[in-house]
């Protein structure tokens, strides 16, 4: 199937991009072995929908995300023999990584714009409620988005105080890319060793 | 002795622990045991290899020879010897074992427990 050849692509390239987690003897076999689960995905003939399929590639690979760094956790981060880029806690930056998670950020995005609009053109006096209040709901998710990134454990691709200027340079939009490209979901990121079994 | 002492016996692991006993000599692939245990990829794959980890789970890839219809050789999944015998000890031990130690969600409040196995 042709049409579906542009999802597992993105697919391999997020599969790939989460390998790099893992320990160089065991990288390759593990994206081969996740790579060559895709077909079956997409192909499956008892998912009616194609766009459900694509849905569910999507979703398989970031599973293998979340799987790469418990497994990396879960081996006590043996990540500095023999890759220099490595660090705890910060992938090395990749900026054609994850590319469905960038989409749905600039999908988010276009949607507050749109909003954004729609309510200046319903209200063109700024100094309106219905302004004051969008700049306020902006502001209240940029401080939430801050203390996110002060909380966080490990944030992804930049350090902290890069993901901080992010989310203060660009008001909403900023934050808005921090929650889907540099967040580490918090159940998952206790800090290492705390829950070490003996 | 090998058991599942590493791990708690959670809602996910007994669903995959159900499916691999179901067939234990047949392989399984990574989406058909999601599919069959209805459980996402972040799920199962660590436990995999926890069960792996163990000598639990055994893996093999396929055969490149197989009639694959052009497609990459998966990685096939099935119990070893001791993970079909700590898997049934572990779901006939849950199966058995009071409710309320268990995680139960959405189950009927007079549901008779047992009756599961």
């Amino acid at each position: 199937m042709s049409d579906t050849q542009p999802v597992r692509r993105i697919a391999e390239m997020f599969i790939r991009a989460s390998c790099r987690r893992l320990p160089e003897d065991e990288r390759g076999e593990r994206c081969r072995e996740w790579s060559a689960e895709l077909p079956a995905i997409l192909d499956d003939t008892s998912v009616r929908l194609p766009l459900q399929r694509a849905v569910r590639a999507l979703r398989y690979s970031a599973g293998i995300s979340r799987t790469t760094r418990q497994l990396r956790r879960a081996s006590g981060r043996p990540a500095k023999a023999g890759s220099a880029g490595w660090r705890d806690g910060a992938m090395p930056v990749r900026p054609a990584g994850p590319g469905s998670r960038m989409t749905i950020g600039a999908i988010v995005w276009l949607i507050v714009i749109f909003a954004a609009v729609v309510l200046l053109r319903a209200h063109p006096h700024p100094d309106s409620w219905p302004f004051i209040g969008f700049l306020a709901l902006a502001a209240a998710f940029d401080g939430f988005c801050l203390i996110d990134i002060v909380r966080a454990g490990e944030v992804r691709y930049l350090p902290k105080w890069a993901w901080a200027l992010i989310c203060l340079a660009q008001c909403p939009g900023g934050g808005i890319v921090y929650l889907c490209v540099g967040r580490v979901n918090r159940a998952k990121s206790a800090p290492p060793g705390s829950a070490q079994r003996p | 002795m090998c058991s599942l002492a590493f791990v708690k016996l959670t809602k996910p692991l007994e669903r995959v622990l159900r499916v691999l006993l179901a067939d234990p000599v047949a392989p399984h692939y990574g989406y058909d045991l999601m599919k069959a245990a209805s459980l996402a990829s972040g799920t199962l794959y660590p436990m995999l290899a926890r069960l792996q980890q163990e000598g639990l789970v055994d893996s093999e890839w396929e055969d490149r020879s197989a009639d694959a219809g052009g497609r990459p050789p998966r990685k096939y999944y099935r119990l070893t010897a001791e993970g079909v015998r700590v898997a049934r000890l572990e779901l006939a031990h849950a199966s058995t074992a009071p409710q309320s130690t268990r995680h139960v969600a959405a189950r009927p409040a007079h549901g008779t427990p047992g009756s599961a196995l």
